[in-house]
């Protein structure tokens, strides 16, 4: 409580970081794996931000634009990867998908 | 309590629920109705951390692209494809939330007895308003100390569009659809030699060889009318004529 600190930001980044790998580990449909993946890359924007703005920096901003634009890159080619699985494996699963180990 | 903390609690209490949504809800369309939640959210916080141009790159490149992606790729895979919900394997859903229970705490006492020992930058709220804004200031960052890194963000990005058109390709332009035919049906020759006939140019396979259809079926009802069939409908097929 008491004045809006850098902890605030920082304890809200690590609830959504650790709600997004629990649904990495527990959740097999790769879309809702992928989503996740999205929700973990925001918490880490959101306590570069909260850093910054302790720090009275701007990098940590400038590291934030960076990691939205590789994290729509990395969109563009996994959902590629999904509707190709998708069409060649007829799934999404994550436990039937083991073309590579097999 | 001050304003500031109470929209904080406020912001970060539906975040933190929409969050959970995205993971625990059955349907993924709602899931990714969750995470748009979750992400106008964090940028109503960055908002509140003064990176304002930051908050509309969220809205606009996450909710308004990725999440729309997203959501077409949902429509286009097959909804038969998608998995059921945790079926089966409850350990590997007991064995997340302990693992994240003890990063949590991990990263709490973390939080908590951590010490900045960094120096303090010169962009204070004062030099950003001098610049003219968060926009211009973040402009200013990007173009000098980040240009190397920025004009390698926009080769990454050209490299992944063409990557993802040639993984969204069919393996071969104008191949068949998956749909595999099953046989046709043609009256013009004789009974029982479809499997003599060979694949003709449309694609046709034969028939498999069926026992003969039944002769009368009393209990069909159509519709107050009983429909009674006397004779076997392939007696009628005529032979030879093949029309060409």
């Amino acid at each position: 409580m008491g004045d809006l600190g850098v902890n605030h930001f920082l304890f809200l980044s690590a609830i959504l970081f650790i709600i997004g790998m629990m649904g990495v580990l527990t959740r097999r449909n790769l879309l809702i794996i992928f989503m996740c993946v999205e929700l973990m890359a925001n918490a880490v924007n959101l306590s570069l931000v909260a850093f910054g703005w302790e720090l009275n920096s701007l990098n940590g901003q400038g590291f934030a634009i960076f990691i939205i634009a590789i994290a729509a890159a990395e969109a563009a080619v996994g959902l590629a990867i999904i509707m190709a699985l998708s069409r060649r494996q007829r799934t999404v699963d994550v436990d039937d998908i083991r073309a590579l180990r097999d | 309590m001050p304003w500031d903390v109470l929209i904080f609690y406020l912001i970060a209490t539906i975040c933190t629920l929409s969050a959970i949504g995205v993971v625990a809800v059955n349907n993924p369309v709602h899931s990714g109705v969750f995470l748009v939640l979750c992400f106008l959210n964090i940028a109503a916080i960055f908002v509140m951390l003064g990176a304002e141009f930051l908050a509309v790159v969220q809205v606009i490149v996450y909710t308004g692209a990725i999440l729309v992606l997203v959501l077409f790729v949902l429509m286009l895979v097959d909804p038969d494809d998608l998995p059921e919900f945790h079926t089966g394997r409850p350990v590997q859903r007991y064995v997340g939330l302990l693992l994240g229970a003890l990063l949590l705490l991990e990263i709490g006492a973390v939080i908590l007895n951590r010490t900045v020992t960094g120096t303090s930058g010169t962009d204070t709220a004062a030099s950003i308003a001098a610049v003219g804004g968060n926009t211009q200031a973040l402009g200013r960052t990007l173009y000098t100390d980040y240009l190397l890194a920025f004009e390698v963000v926009s080769l990454v990005l050209t490299v992944g569009v063409i990557g993802a058109i040639v993984l969204a390709l069919p393996e071969r332009l104008g191949a068949a659809s998956p749909v595999t035919r099953r046989g046709t049906i043609s009256l013009a020759h004789p009974k029982d030699t479809d499997a003599a006939l060979s694949p003709g140019p449309a694609g046709e396979t034969p028939m498999p060889a069926r026992p003969a259809a039944t002769v009368a079926q009393p209990g069909l009802a159509t519709a107050g009318r009983q429909l009674i069939m006397t004779k076997d409908p392939d007696a009628y097929t005529t032979p030879g004529s093949r029309r060409s």
